[in-house]
């Protein structure tokens, strides 16, 4: 993505934005860091959204495992499993 | 043809539309459509709210159809899926496969719901009849049906 950035684009969705009381934020990120250890610091700064593993990641809108990468400037997606249909 | 929308939608214009897309090679044609129902038996249900991640939701659920397009012998796929408050009985989503022969259609079209009930970002909000609301959570079965076509026995013979 954009290589100057140092923040992600974060969204939330459902009753993960519920919780945290906002849809969007832009999240400091000067480095590269994996999707398990960056909804550990999601987890510290919202702690009604634990537990971090039962949470689900999307980057730039696709979803991942939570070992992916996420990188400075990526639109970073959490929600729980999804219900439509 | 993926379209995610809060107007309700009309099944037979759209039943239509395909079928004057796959022309006269299309022999059989299979609708699914899901309405909103009564959270269970003893807990009526007053009304749904979906949300939805557009653009990932479009991307997912047309990801979905292209699978079913390169693993049976089917048309381009039409799914309608609404957003926003629905009420008890109203149409929620729409998926219509066209194909030469029936049973490629109904695989298809099994396919595509299944998947999209796992894949494709949507959240349902249910409001019961007493008031009380709350986050409609995934069932473990969706989950389980929709790893189903992944495994060697539900594969799909190849098409030549």
């Amino acid at each position: 993505m954009n290589g100057a950035s140092t923040t992600i684009n974060v969204l939330y969705f459902a009753r993960v934005a519920e919780l945290t009381r906002v849809r969007n934020e832009q999240w400091p990120l000067p480095a590269p860091i994996t999707g398990a250890q960056w909804l550990e610091e999601l987890v510290s700064r919202y702690p009604d959204l634990a537990p971090a593993g039962s949470l689900k990641l999307a980057v730039n809108q696709r979803h991942v495992a939570h070992g992916t990468v996420i990188h400075p400037g990526d639109e970073v997606a959490v929600f729980e499993p999804v219900t439509g249909g | 043809m993926v379209i995610v929308q809060h107007a309700d939608f009309d099944s037979a214009a759209l039943v239509a539309d395909l079928r004057r897309g796959a022309a006269r090679g299309a022999g059989a044609l299979v609708t699914f459509t899901g309405y909103v129902r009564d959270y269970d038996a003893g807990s009526p249900t007053r009304s749904l709210f979906l949300e939805h991640y557009p653009g990932m939701c479009e991307h997912e659920i047309q990801a979905l159809c292209d699978t079913a397009m390169a693993r049976w012998a089917v048309c381009e796929p039409t799914v309608v899926h609404r957003v926003g408050e629905l009420h008890r009985d109203e149409q929620i989503v729409f998926v219509a496969v066209a194909s030469a022969h029936r049973g490629d259609a109904f695989k298809a079209c099994e396919y595509i719901i299944d998947a999209l009930k796992t894949r494709a970002p949507f959240w349902k909000r249910e409001t019961l009849q007493n008031g009380e609301r709350f986050w409609v959570q995934q069932h473990d079965a969706d989950a389980e049906k929709t790893a189903g076509w992944d495994t060697p026995a539900q594969r799909p013979e190849q098409q030549s």
